[in-house]
């Protein structure tokens, strides 16, 4: 009954009579921004699954509503969810124990976007993004822990053969303040620093994607982030890729993505994979985007 | 690669029956026959043809529109009364944000447009472009004109790249006419 009543609520929204703008990738962003007095609403679905030992299963919700206040500036705002599943993975000053829950408030963000050149206008496309974030979940251990961030980001995006060929970059940085709640029952010996951390972060990524036929489009993205923290200089750094599918219609779109670590490195813990960075990151994670415009 | 998940497998399974409806709710605005009406009121036939564009005049389209000309075939109407030529009908297809952007361009013996119509347009935002308003800017055109978007042809907000397809997908039936129809 309450499956059957899921599906009949989303299939009612789904035949809004929406309009929508698009993600073509799962993490690449475009340059692109929602004209003015658009309003978009989203749904973002991550799973963040494998650390090479142990059980480790993670989604994140996101779900966010877009607005255009002008042609040339869009502001956001969004909730953010996340469920946990971890067992037989213990790692000093990082995993306490197993964890498990279901979906629970993980924070909030609120973000603007300015455009500068239009990548169908003036032939290379050009934003900023800044943003402010608020967690009260550690997406890793999933555990207590407040975390503010704000975070700035470039994306340009390119059309080539008069839109079919879509090229986007992305370049950013995410400044961190975090301070983790105390933990009762921790292992003998457990280090878990209840202090402030300052952390900075960097990424850049690329994605590239191509419409096949009218309506669907196959891309493949890649991102390379790295962060330091006050403790450990660089306490990772890692470099994800894989492909996409993405649907855009006048109604609605979606993409799905499949995020596949490729190399990574920083902080490590015994008995994990080589070559692998897999404290603060998984070995592979699937987003699912879906996009519907009022 | 694992098997799907289920928060993955549920939204797909929700969202490939409303793909079909939403296929069917594709805007088609006008016919090719209507559009005719509408471009050429007074034409009493119209001669169809196809030009089969060899790859040099594909090139020269290419030289003076600045954009690929896809199809090597290129469908075309004489619209004419009594027996006397009052221009060239022609039916394009430009990459909209989605999906295909069909629209018809009247062109005069001498190389200008009489005017464009929109047949379908299935995008989320710039159902303007449809609009008289819009499409008036074309009204005029020759080769000698310039094109340049936001300048001599206004943009729409949320179609920009539906405009810029469109607006260089008339001077490509203009380079079209030039390279292949007067010298038919």
């Amino acid at each position: 009954m309450r499956k059957t009543l899921i599906v009949t609520l989303l299939s009612s929204l789904l035949t809004l009579p929406a309009h929508a703008d698009e993600n073509l990738f799962g993490y690449i962003k475009g340059a692109e921004v929602l004209p003015d007095g658009a309003l978009e609403f989203y749904q973002v679905v991550t799973q963040r699954s494998d650390k090479g030992v142990g059980k480790y299963t993670a989604y994140n919700t996101e779900t966010e509503l877009e607005y255009g206040v002008s042609d040339r500036f869009t502001i956001k705002g969004e909730l953010k969810g996340q469920a946990i599943d971890t067992s037989g993975l213990l790692i000093d000053a990082y995993m306490p124990g197993d964890e498990k829950y279901g979906l629970k408030f993980q924070g909030v963000e609120i973000a603007g976007k300015y455009n500068f050149l239009s990548p169908a206008l003036d032939d290379f496309g050009l934003s900023v993004t800044t943003g402010l974030d608020y967690l009260v979940l550690d997406p890793h251990s999933g555990r207590d822990k407040d975390t503010v961030s704000i975070d700035l980001e470039l994306e340009l995006q390119k059309y080539f053969m008069e839109g079919q060929l879509i090229w986007a970059a992305n370049f950013g940085t995410e400044a961190t303040r975090a301070k983790r709640k105390p933990i009762d029952n921790l292992p003998e010996d457990f280090e878990w620093p209840t202090g402030m951390e300052v952390e900075i972060e960097f990424w850049a990524g690329t994605g590239l994607s191509y419409r096949f036929v009218p309506n669907w489009f196959i891309g493949v993205e890649t991102l390379y982030e790295t962060e330091y923290e006050t403790e450990v200089a660089m306490e990772r750094q890692s470099l994800f890729a894989g492909p996409s599918l993405h649907y855009g219609g006048a109604d609605y779109w979606f993409t799905l993505t499949y995020f596949d670590q490729i190399s990574g490195g920083g902080e490590g813990f015994d008995g994990q994979p080589d070559g692998l960075h897999l404290i603060e990151k998984t070995e592979q994670e699937i987003r699912f985007k879906l996009g519907l415009n009022f | 690669m694992r098997n799907i998940p289920g928060f993955i497998s549920l939204p797909l399974a929700l969202i490939a029956p409303a793909v079909i409806v939403n296929a069917a709710h594709a805007e088609d605005y006008l016919s090719i026959a209507q559009a005719q009406k509408v471009l050429f009121p007074n034409a009493s036939i119209f001669l169809e043809s196809a030009i089969h564009l060899s790859d040099e005049q594909r090139a020269q389209i290419k030289k003076i529109a600045g954009v690929r000309q896809r199809n090597p075939i290129q469908q075309n109407w004489r619209a004419e009364q009594d027996g006397k030529l009052l221009g060239y009908f022609l039916v394009d297809d430009v990459i909209g944000k989605h999906e295909f952007i069909s629209y018809a361009a009247a062109i005069s013996p001498d190389g200008k447009v009489i005017g464009i119509e929109i047949l379908s347009y299935r995008e989320t935002h710039g159902g303007q472009i449809r609009k008289p308003e819009w499409r008036q800017y074309f009204s005029g055109k020759t080769l000698n004109d310039k094109f340049k978007l936001n300048k001599d042809i206004p943009n729409i907000s949320g179609a920009t790249l539906s405009c810029r397809n469109v607006t260089d997908g008339v001077k490509r039936l203009l380079a079209i006419h030039k390279i292949a129809l007067t010298q038919a």
